[in-house]
């Protein structure tokens, strides 16, 4: 039924607990609500949440009640006072759907997940008993995971991001010999070829906060010096220090980053709406550090990562469109239309072999009003593309 | 030191979640109030308004007690001009992206109909509420809020009417782009526009939601070009209102059309017979001016030399042939040096005996703008926005004052705007349907 083989994190859980309702909307009766104003009914209304509380102690996470009807369950996670064990995860079998993190005493949270019959397990490590049996009964809803079009979709896009980040580590291993090798004038042309495969797949390597900052941080994100680490303090490297003395460290330890995060990616089991939502999330990273050319701010190459940023998030459309053009054609549309004007926007600083080889410009190059226009034109596309995950799940 | 009328927005009712317990919010609030109920869309809800403007602009309503009060969207002329002044506004200007169809601007102007129906009722943009994977369709940072007197005003810049959307046709005769008028210095980065919208309301925030949810709205057609937020209305636009005091210090509104006249109002501010485009009768024409004021050389300025300047007495605001505030200026009288009101104060430019007759309803507001990172001066000025029946009328005025202006040493113009505002809508109608015929 999986997609992928067991023992696969859920994405949405760990990204962050938006899931409420995700698969609930799934298999309510669609309307196929195009038109924009009614309001009131909301969808999937008339499903009622189940509310579980789950207080953390040193000696167990049980939760109460035990056992709910099948639909929307929230959890509420309370640290009571336990220094030694600050979270609580839902799993199935070893698979965590959700969980709340770094409670420390005194603090809780919630989370809210849509459930099928089935016996599920509250675990939190450390505890004197980790594991606490969880029921839910009922008839099993059905879920996206019914519809073989979702389900391709989903696989379709977990091959494509397992394939991104397998090229992420080949073209990392690449740039980093050449930084080993103190060879600047290579390692200023490899460095953008690695970088792309990472824009691409940035909300997946994301749910790894740690890993994702050691590889992509940027030097205001590292508390110490020691930690800004990764491409970000290579590039400095490279364009603003212009020596490469002393970076073997760092190079080896981004080569074991992006391998962990390959080790990683591939226990991912993506939902359709978390999908959809990392392509606004890819969108709106383009406006945030392309189009100010905060994140490349030493080699400049922005345009490049805002044709990964791009690319990612149109797979990511890409795989859902199908189903999209049944439920809401218009927006189908509408979606096609602005990522053809965004993907036209950046082709007019296509340049060969371009800057650094990226085949773009040297983004300095690119004006203010210029960049007003991209960011305008990118702002369209993501307005649309925020709409996506509502009407697929 | 002002006496501008108190009117501030009603203590903020704790956060609500959107529509339903808006809309019994608002139901209330007004309760107590005299009036008329509405009924409301789809819910079926009643909410009781207090229409303080209903049905007629020129009914002289008075000036609302609370910032519960709404304005009738659906009138004979737009909100927003005939409206006694709210306190605040939020004015941008946008232009059609270049790859936006007619089609697309018909169904943005029907888009923006009924958004601005909602949301000057107190209500939030319609859609969808509540979906969790979905964004919400209202921004809601009104929520809680009361109407505030909303308006929305759109008006057309003289782009709108080329040959991009086949509305060459249907272009009112006066509609091009000012002139290039004396001492002026304009910012392309404050100037134009392809269509513009006036929000204005008792409350900043109100006025703010309703330019962002427009912008919103308006993503892959148009572009927001650029934007002012304006505090402290500088006239007032009906007898009920006291005059406010400009950033100057002074009462510049007094002589100001009073709204509430509609002879008045059809003499100067409504487009009237003499236009052939018929669609746009009973629009008018707005112009915006960016001012820059130069308050620190202001402020260093002796009060004999101020109020030489306006022709205005500071404190009182009577002319400096009178005693009283609303006393008619004597043009003639004379002092030993001279006229009593110089011959370059800024009152004696503008006065409409000394242009034929000439008026103009100004409807402008304070802006600032922070602080000029190159001097450390306080930037900001006054944010003009005049209704006319014709530009010719600004045109000429401006000529005088631009040229003689003894104002002119302490202000610049660095924004500009031309733009039509079309007639109301009745209810059923919409701006893209009036305006493409």
């Amino acid at each position: 039924m999986n997609p992928r083989a067991a023992h696969h994190r859920v994405l949405v859980c760990a990204a962050t607990v938006i899931s409420a309702g995700l698969l609930l909307t799934a298999c309510g009766g669609d309307k196929g609500d195009s038109k924009n104003s009614s309001g009131a009914d909301a969808k999937g209304a008339g499903d009622k949440t189940s509310n579980v509380s789950i207080e953390i102690t040193d000696k167990d996470c049980a939760p109460t009640p035990a056992s709910v009807p099948a639909g929307t369950v929230k959890f509420k996670v309370h640290n009571k006072n336990s220094g030694k064990v600050t979270e609580a995860e839902v799993m199935d079998g070893g698979k965590m759907l959700g969980e709340k993190e770094n409670l420390t005493p005194g603090l809780s949270g919630d989370f809210t997940l849509t459930l099928d019959a089935g016996k599920y397990q509250v675990y939190c490590p450390n505890a004197g008993t980790d594991h606490t049996d969880f029921t839910v009964t009922g008839a099993a809803k059905k879920t996206w995971k019914d519809d073989p079009q979702l389900v391709a979709a989903t696989q379709g896009y977990a091959t494509w991001i397992d394939g991104e980040v397998k090229e992420l580590v080949s073209s990392t291993a690449d740039f980093t010999a050449a930084v080993k090798a103190g060879d600047l004038d290579r390692a200023r042309v490899l460095y953008g070829k690695a970088r792309i495969h990472y824009e691409r797949v940035e909300p997946t390597a994301e749910i790894w906060g740690d890993i994702d900052g050691r590889i992509d941080g940027r030097a205001d994100d590292a508390t110490t010096p020691a930690d800004f680490t990764g491409f970000h303090r290579l590039e400095q490297a490279i364009w603003e220090k212009k020596s490469l003395a002393g970076t073997e460290k760092l190079a080896d330890q981004l080569n074991a980053d992006v391998q962990n995060l390959y080790t990683k990616v591939q226990t991912v089991e993506y939902q359709p709406a978390v999908i959809a939502n990392g392509a606004t999330d890819l969108v709106n990273e383009i406006q945030s550090s392309k189009i100010t050319g905060e994140e490349e701010r030493y080699s400049h190459i922005d345009l490049l990562d805002f044709e990964g940023n791009l690319a990612g998030a149109n797979e990511a459309v890409s795989v859902l469109l199908p189903t999209l053009k049944q439920k809401d054609p218009e927006l189908a549309d509408t979606i096609a239309t602005r990522y053809q004007q965004t993907a036209d926007a950046l082709a007019k600083y296509v340049a060969k072999p371009g800057y650094e080889q990226t085949g773009y410009v040297d983004y300095r190059k690119v004006t203010a009003d210029q960049r007003r226009t991209l960011s305008q034109t990118v702002d369209a596309y993501a307005e649309a593309v925020s709409k996506l995950a509502g009407k697929i799940a | 030191m002002t006496d501008t009328p108190d009117i501030t927005p009603e203590d903020r009712a704790p956060e609500q979640v959107p529509a339903v317990s808006r809309r019994r919010l608002l139901g209330a609030v007004g309760a107590g109030a005299a009036v008329a109920g509405a009924a409301l869309g789809a819910g079926g809800a009643v909410l009781a308004t207090r229409d303080g403007n209903s049905g007629s602009p020129g009914s002289g309503a008075a000036e609302p007690d609370a910032g519960a009060a709404t304005v009738a969207f659906h009138d004979s002329h737009q909100a927003g001009i005939a409206t006694p002044s709210q306190d605040r506004l939020c004015f941008a200007t946008f232009d059609v992206t270049p790859t936006a169809s007619k089609a697309d601007i018909a169904d943005l102007l029907k888009t923006w109909t009924a958004a601005a129906v909602a949301m000057t009722r107190g209500e939030p943009v319609p859609g969808d509420v509540g979906d969790v994977n979905t964004p919400p369709d209202d921004t809601g940072e009104a929520v809680g809020l009361t109407p505030g007197r909303l308006t929305i005003t759109l008006g057309y810049g003289p782009g709108l009417f080329d040959d991009r959307f086949g509305l060459a046709k249907r272009r009112p005769s006066a509609l091009k782009t000012l002139p290039r008028l004396p001492g002026e210095n304009l910012d392309p980065a404050v100037t134009g526009g392809d269509l513009c919208v006036q929000a204005c309301a008792d409350d900043p925030q109100v006025a703010f939601h309703a330019i962002r949810n427009l912008r919103r709205l308006g993503f892959g057609t148009v572009v927001p070009r650029w934007m002012e937020l304006g505090f402290g209305r500088t006239s007032s636009t009906s007898p009920q209102q006291a005059t406010p005091r400009n950033l100057m210090g002074f009462k510049d509104g007094t002589r100001n059309i009073d709204a509430t006249d509609t002879a008045m109002m059809g003499q100067h501010v409504w487009i009237g017979e003499e236009e052939p485009q018929r669609w746009i009768r009973g629009g008018s024409y707005l112009v915006s001016r960016k001012i820059k004021m130069r308050m620190e050389q202001w402020d260093r300025d002796r009060l004999g030399d101020q109020q030489d300047v306006f022709g205005r007495f500071k404190g009182s605001g009577a002319p400096l042939t009178g005693s009283k505030e609303t006393d008619t200026p004597d043009f003639s009288a004379r002092s030993d040096t001279g006229y009593v009101i110089p011959a370059r104060a800024h009152i004696r430019l503008a006065a409409h005996e000394n242009n034929k007759g000439l008026r103009i309803l100004r409807r402008g507001y304070s802006y600032t703008d922070g602080i000029d990172p190159q001097t450390g001066d306080l930037l900001g000025g006054l944010f003009f926005i005049a209704f006319m029946k014709s530009p010719d009328q600004f045109i000429t005025l401006q000529r005088v004052l631009g040229a003689h202006d003894s104002l002119n040493e302490y202000i610049q113009h660095i924004g500009s705007g031309l733009f039509v505002t079309p007639p109301g809508l009745s209810a059923g109608q919409d701006w893209g349907g009036q305006l493409f015929g």
